[in-house]
């Protein structure tokens, strides 16, 4: 009996986590009004907004000419670059370098000089430098939209708002099978869930495409140097105050980016990632969001990585019970709910997969469906692993970015960069 | 450093975030492509005019459908079985006091023994088949207020949603139909629910799987729904949105295929899927529905289904014909009419339960029209707004030709007018029957005369039919050994095996229509009545129950 209600109490709650999950990720797609209200607004005259874009490039001189070129072609009036690059990165200071004297009054570069490197220090130093109203943030990889910033612009203009992040995607789906199962997590990420976060008041930010009113951000002191997912706690200090953050999703103007390079990067990302979300979740800014509604979503969405390993563990556990174990029929029926669920979820990915070679106009296979569906539980694991490694670094107290204190500029090919997910 | 809490003013000015941007305001972009179509959108819960025409109809239709209920139509079999399993649900024996044999899914009782729960609760003695009909008003209600509902979210008019809702809830049909305690009613009402939720104004995703999940629960209730779903996904498709079609049309058989597949996950638990020795199965089950021996063509006079089809129009010949009429005339204009578009889900219903009634064999159940009666009412009233706008409307702009207003309307109040002409006097004389007969009369006092006249309940055993168990039980007799559904005594190898002595082990039989009509092929049943002799008689001819005490019994 004791066993029938606590297999039946865990399978609720269980149920209940995954159709919040399952009822946020679908938010875009609620209705035809929500899913056009997720879109930018097409500009309709020239506004005044100047931009400062920052640029973080660390050994990634094969990438960062690209960039800068591509970034130039923009079609905004009034914009500069900042490329922050480090004191001991002489072959990516050259290449900034040149840009500049290409183009000296929208290229400028700026040295940090921090021993200790990391992007939120390199943000950081740029800060004060900065000329325009909004500030904007880049990787060194990322391919922008030349239209992107006219529709920032716009978007500022029209709903007042604080901060506007844009969409950021992964394309290459089909590298690997976790590739592609990145690649959707980032679809309905950006394409919907973050759409909810900013309707709900409270939003952990993206690490680029993202804009943020100079002044608003100048006064939050910039980023914290110390946080493994200083984007995540931008979003989360700024919106936990009330400050109005827009998010808007084109498929035609997201940022595009790839996925690590191989499972192990992936995996290192992963663990700072949860490692930043659980510092932001320690350091309590969301205390301050007014509703409890909000502090309960504020709750939920740092510790989500930790759920989600939990959840991957349980759930196949708890179907075994309904099978293996003499309970009540009533009670097996309840611990399938969350197996139900988790099924419905698999559909709308299957779905989401589709809408997504749709969107960006890639041809999806049967195989890529295949991929999706048979690479699910793995990539259950490989969440749950990396959930459970941030836990343990961050019990051990280490809270160094991964990779930068072994793989520097002497590492030739595909380990040469600072960040590990970076494309080469 | 980085925390906000010492920065001054301004990071406090607004706490509130507003809502995003609203693609509707001028200058927003439109949401993809638009519907070509008008949507005047229906907020039912927030228009007056409506709730108010909807509250009047509703205590109508209750007012007719409650008077009398008890006493007509006469007690029918199936409802006993289903409440006697809906009792023994709220007893805790299971899914059914005798075995449970996937006969049909089992929700439709569960939700049975759900209503009259509370109603039991206070008089248990009242569980009886007469009495609980009234448990039936709440899901005629139900269904009376989706259909009005469906009807003005598929974009008819007041008034034709109106007259859906009284063709609906007023024909002599429905109202013998939906007093009884059949499945039907209640998987129709969750049918209704579901169109209602998949033509959701909003086109909501959780809506249209909603629209899923009670589309599921109403082929749970009564598995014969499982003709109407196509219908229902046709509904979706057309009142979903290109941009999020894909989301939501998934998303609802998603919800449909887990709901519905906990039936087989249930039958899967208990070991009881496949078909094995020494107990039943859900393969079994569906293998005797589906096996069932045909009774012959619609279109055979000496048929079965001819039969049955007979008398359905025996109560009304206007909603199941005109209703039929109705649907061929929307699906006919399709290309042209507005409404029949409109319409094309219930209008496909209709004809699906049509072709399927009318193949050459198979078996026809007397309750099948039942999932047909709220299309067949939306149809016909659909089917009267296209005439009407035809009559009023078409062709007002034209400069030639032109057909003068008062024309039009002479022409609209005649055709109103001979409608109701025609109309009334069948359905006064049709519903005044079922206002004022008796005919359960002989089942009351054979209850009776059981409860009073034998002398030790608890020890006689005694052949009864469905409609009459609960009433037994209620007088004492045990359920199962003492009081027996007449047929189990043959059928049910549990039953049978406490009768080695075949009717020596009997001590009466309770011979009522149904017993005699099933008798010759029940050999143990059929025993029963040659070796007995009728010690009450009520009622006379063939309706008549006799009470029949068993000679040369061995008890």
């Amino acid at each position: 009996m004791f066993i029938s209600l606590f297999v039946a109490a865990v399978s609720l709650v269980l149920f209940w986590m995954a159709g919040f999950t399952l009822w946020w990720q679908m938010h875009a797609w609620r209705t035809p009004e929500t899913l056009a209200a997720t879109r930018f607004d097409a500009p309709t005259e020239a506004s005044g907004l100047s931009f400062s874009l920052l640029l973080p490039a660390r050994h990634e001189q094969l990438v960062l000419e690209h960039t800068i070129e591509r970034l130039l072609e923009s079609s905004h009036q009034d914009f500069e670059i900042i490329v922050i690059v480090g004191h001991d990165d002489p072959e990516t200071a050259e290449v900034a370098e040149r840009a500049a004297r290409r183009d000296p009054g929208r290229v400028r570069v700026v040295v940090d000089t921090h021993e200790k490197k990391n992007k939120p220090r390199a943000l950081n130093t740029a800060l004060p430098q900065c000329r325009g109203d909004v500030v904007g943030v880049f990787d060194a990889e990322d391919q922008v939209h030349p239209e992107l910033l006219a529709h920032v612009d716009h978007a500022f203009v029209s709903t007042g708002a604080d901060v506007v992040q844009g969409g950021v995607q992964l394309i290459n789906f089909h590298s690997s099978w976790y590739a592609l199962r990145n690649c959707l997590e980032y679809f309905f990420w950006f394409r919907s869930r973050l759409h909810l976060h900013a309707a709900k008041g409270f939003i952990p930010l993206g690490g680029n495409t993202v804009f943020v009113r100079t002044d608003v951000l100048r006064a939050a002191d910039g980023w914290d140097p110390d946080c493994l997912a200083e984007d995540c706690d931008l979003g989360v200090r700024l919106s936990s105050v009330g400050k109005k953050v827009v998010v808007a999703y084109d498929a035609d103007m997201v940022t595009r980016e790839e996925t690590p390079g191989t499972l192990v990067s992936l995996l290192k990302q992963r663990t700072r990632w949860n490692q930043g979300f659980l510092q932001v979740y320690r350091k309590k800014d969301w205390k301050q969001l007014p509703t409890w509604r909000q502090r309960l979503l504020a709750r939920y969405t740092l510790a989500t990585p930790f759920l989600q390993a939990f959840t991957g563990v349980v759930i196949p556990l708890n179907v075994a019970v309904a099978l293996f174990l003499d309970v009540p029929v009533g009670i097996a029926v309840i611990t399938f709910l969350p197996l139900i669920t988790a099924m419905v979820t698999f559909v709308f990915e299957i779905v989401g997969l589709h809408d997504f070679g749709t969107q960006y106009g890639l041809r999806v296979r049967l195989i890529h469906y295949l991929k999706l569906i048979v690479g699910g539980p793995f990539y259950q694991v490989l969440l749950a692993g990396a959930a459970i490694r941030a836990v343990w670094r961050e019990h051990q107290g280490r809270n160094e970015w991964e990779l930068t204190s072994h793989t520097g500029a002497h590492l030739p090919g595909a380990g040469n960069s600072i960040r590990e997910d970076v494309l080469q | 450093m980085t925390s906000l809490a010492p920065t001054p003013a301004p990071v406090t000015t607004t706490t509130t975030i507003p809502v995003q941007r609203d693609h509707r305001r001028p200058g927003g972009r439109p949401s993809g492509r638009l519907p070509h179509e008008p949507r005047p959108v229906v907020r039912f819960r927030r228009s007056r005019p409506d709730l108010a025409l909807c509250a009047v109809l509703l205590t109508l239709i209750l007012t007719v459908q409650g008077w009398n209920i008890t006493r007509f139509p006469s007690l029918s079999d199936d409802e006993g079985t289903y409440l006697a399993q809906a009792w023994a649900v709220q007893q805790g024996h299971g899914l059914a006091h005798y075995t449970y044999w996937y006969d049909h899914p089992p929700l439709g009782w569960i939700q049975i023994a759900f209503l009259t729960w509370i109603p039991s609760l206070f008089s248990p003695d009242n569980m009886t088949v007469a009495t609980m009909r009234f448990a039936m008003l709440a899901v005629s209600a139900a269904s009376a207020v989706f259909l009005y509902v469906l009807a003005r979210r598929l974009f008819l008019p007041r008034w034709a949603s109106a007259l859906a809702m009284v063709l609906f809830g007023l024909s002599p049909l429905s109202v013998v139909l939906q007093r009884e305690i059949f499945l039907d009613n209640i998987a129709v009402m969750w049918m209704l629910l579901a169109f209602c939720l998949a033509a959701s104004p909003n086109r909501h995703l959780w809506h249209h799987f909603a629209a899923g999940i009670a589309g599921a629960a109403s082929v749970l209730s009564k598995e014969t729904m499982l003709l109407v779903l196509p219908a229902l996904l046709v509904t979706m498709w057309r009142h979903s949105h290109s941009d999020t079609r894909k989301y939501a049309v998934t998303g609802a058989v998603t919800a449909c295929v887990l709901i519905g597949l906990a039936y087989p996950l249930y039958a899967l638990l208990k070991n009881e899927l496949l078909p094995g020795p020494g107990h039943v199965s859900l393969v079994d089950g569906i293998t005797y529905q589906m096996s069932r021996p045909g009774s012959g063509s619609v279109f055979d006079t000496a048929s079965g289904s001819h039969g049955v089809f007979q008398s359905w129009l025996y109560y009304d010949r206007v909603l199941p014909l005109g209703g039929l009429a109705g649907a061929l005339l929307l699906l006919a204009t399709l290309r042209w009419s507005i409404t029949a578009r409109a319409l094309a889900g219930p209008a496909l219903v209709v004809a699906i339960l049509a072709v399927v009634a009318s193949r050459p064999s198979g078996y026809l159940p007397a309750m099948y029209v039942i999932q047909a009666l709220p299309f067949l009412a939306l149809v016909l009233a659909g089917g009267a707004a296209s005439i009407a706008h035809g009559v009023l409307r078409k062709g007002v702009d034209r400069e030639r030709f032109r057909i003068p207003m008062p024309a039009r309307w002479t022409v609209a109040v005649l055709l109103a007018v001979s409608a109701v002409a025609y109309v009334a006097p069948r359905w006064y004389d049709g519903n005044h029957d079922a206002l004022t007969v008796d005919a359960n009369r002989p089942y009351r006092q054979a209850a009776a005369w059981m409860k009073t006249q034998v002398a030790d309940p608890a020890n006689t055993r005694a052949l009864v039919d469905d409609a009459l168990w609960l009433d037994l039980v209620h007088a004492g007799y045990q359920p199962g050994d003492g009081a027996i559904w007449f047929y189990k005594a043959d059928l049910d190898p549990a039953v049978t095996k406490t009768m080695p002595h075949g009717y020596r082990d009997l001590d009466y039989v309770v011979a009522s229509p149904t017993v005699r009509r099933d008798a010759p092929d029940l050999p143990n049943v059929r025993a029963a009545l040659e070796h007995s002799t009728p010690v009450a008689t009520f009622g006379t001819g063939e309706d008549r129950i006799e009470i029949r005490k068993i000679t040369g019994g061995v008890r």
